[in-house]
């Protein structure tokens, strides 16, 4: 199944003005806003979808209260979005929608949609770093440290569940849609990448007590360490509340920084992810805080050593 | 009758928390706040700012400075992963910390108005 990546995430919210203001802050494009809701759009079109919880149009909420509504998977073309249709159709009720994507479950109950991918390709440069031994990241008199850049996410990154059978959901993203493992933390669950990208994963499940279904995080890929390290420190200076980080993981080596947010999730940035093909042989291991990241700071509030010594 | 409380740190006057909103303190000035203090029927409820979730034990529970409770005021959101807890028993509501209890902290009030962390000792029991 050429899945390409994660379209579109739709969350039913408690505080719809909130989400709105945190999401358009998070640095997406702000598109449709109004009281019901609205869209938020990384660079290439994916985006986060805002609606209040009691928007009948919304697929069924998770008995847990998550607002975790909808995640839908970009395909490379509608004869995809037909194979997975037809596939899913064996078992479970499959929705045709008006525009030719298509709505059903997934074995934990998450609504799941496919579409035609409405990811725009970009043609942007990565962050540019001058080594020692190498070209020029950058060409003389270009500088590294502006903090006047403006910071708009690229992608949608990943999402994480938290399930309660990961070898259930495992089985069925694997056997059903397609997916590889990329990686594994044993304790916890694997890290799944669909056919159609070489991003290290777009889906990561968490085995969790039933109760706690829901989404642990969501993110959004930016341009590089740097962005991510100032997107966030901007994000903290508006009074947003670090969750963890910043920091860099070890599987899938991206650069992370966790916030909560009023849709009752964690939300990400994240920058310069691994990617793999089909020769990867996955890792596993337990998960802890030694095996998940190779850093992890805090921020704390701009300082100089020795100050103003005159 | 009680004679002032001495010594005790001062939080915030009492009507600085209005009906179905919260204040955020850090009393340690360590940088972040380390407990909240929510007004539900007219009466305040101090909690520690940390989730009972299992495995995120301690996690901070805003989402923005003061922000500790849903859109109504009608209980306390650990925007973490959206539990939902009684405000006046700090019981968890079912979800990711069904059944869990927020960590009370002891304020006191004085006659004037003023909310102070810990307990007034001088206070005849």
């Amino acid at each position: 199944m050429n899945i390409v990546g994660l379209d579109s995430l739709v969350f039913g919210v408690d505080d719809v003005a909130a989400c709105c203001q945190y999401l358009t802050d998070y640095g997406l494009l702000p598109k449709n806003v109004c009281a019901e809701g609205g869209e938020f759009e990384a660079l290439d079109g994916t985006s986060i979808v805002i609606r209040h919880r009691d928007d009948a149009s919304l697929p069924a909420p998770l008995a847990t209260g998550s607002m975790i509504r909808k995640t839908i998977h970009g395909c490379a073309d509608q004869a995809t979005v037909d194979a997975i249709a037809e596939e899913l159709g064996r078992d479970r009720t499959v929705l045709r929608l008006a525009d030719g994507a298509i709505e059903s479950v997934d074995d934990m109950g998450f609504a799941i949609g496919f579409q035609v991918s409405v990811r725009k390709p970009l043609d942007l440069p990565a962050e540019a770093i001058n080594a020692p031994g190498a070209a020029p990241g950058r060409p003389a008199n270009v500088i590294g440290a502006d903090e006047s850049i403006e910071i708009i996410p690229r992608s949608l990154s990943h999402i994480v569940y938290f399930v309660p059978d990961s070898k259930k959901a495992e089985k069925f993203y694997i056997e059903r849609l397609g997916f590889r493992v990329a990686d594994r933390f044993t304790n916890l669950g694997p890290f799944l990448r669909p056919a159609g990208t070489l991003d290290h994963h777009t889906i990561f499940l968490v085995n969790t007590p039933p109760e706690m279904q829901g989404v642990e995080h969501f993110t959004f890929h930016l341009g590089g360490p740097t962005e991510l390290l100032l997107a966030g420190k901007r994000f903290q200076d508006k009074g947003y509340e670090s969750f963890w980080g910043p920091g860099r993981h070890i599987y899938g080596s991206n650069w992370f920084w966790y916030f909560n947010s009023p849709m009752g999730v964690h939300v990400e940035f994240d920058a310069d992810m691994d990617l793999h093909d089909d020769s990867w042989t996955p890792r596993e291991i337990d998960a802890s805080a030694d095996a998940s990241q190779i850093f992890n700071f805090t921020l704390v509030n701009k300082w100089m050593p020795g100050g103003d010594p005159h | 009758m009680a004679s002032e409380p001495q010594g005790l740190p001062f939080l915030c006057w009492q009507q600085q928390i209005e009906e179905g909103k919260s204040l955020g303190f850090d009393p340690e000035h360590r940088g972040r706040d380390s407990l909240f203090i929510v007004r539900r029927h007219g009466k305040l409820f101090a909690w520690r700012n940390a989730c009972p979730h299992k495995g995120y034990e301690g996690a901070p529970m805003a989402w923005r400075k003061d922000a500790y409770l849903n859109q109504a005021g009608t209980h306390v959101m650990c925007s973490g992963h959206g539990a939902l807890f009684d405000p006046e028993t700090g019981v968890g509501l079912p979800g990711p910390c069904s059944g869990r209890v927020l960590e009370a902290i002891t304020i006191t009030v004085t006659p004037d108005g003023q909310v102070l962390l810990g307990a007034d000792q001088t206070k005849e029991i």
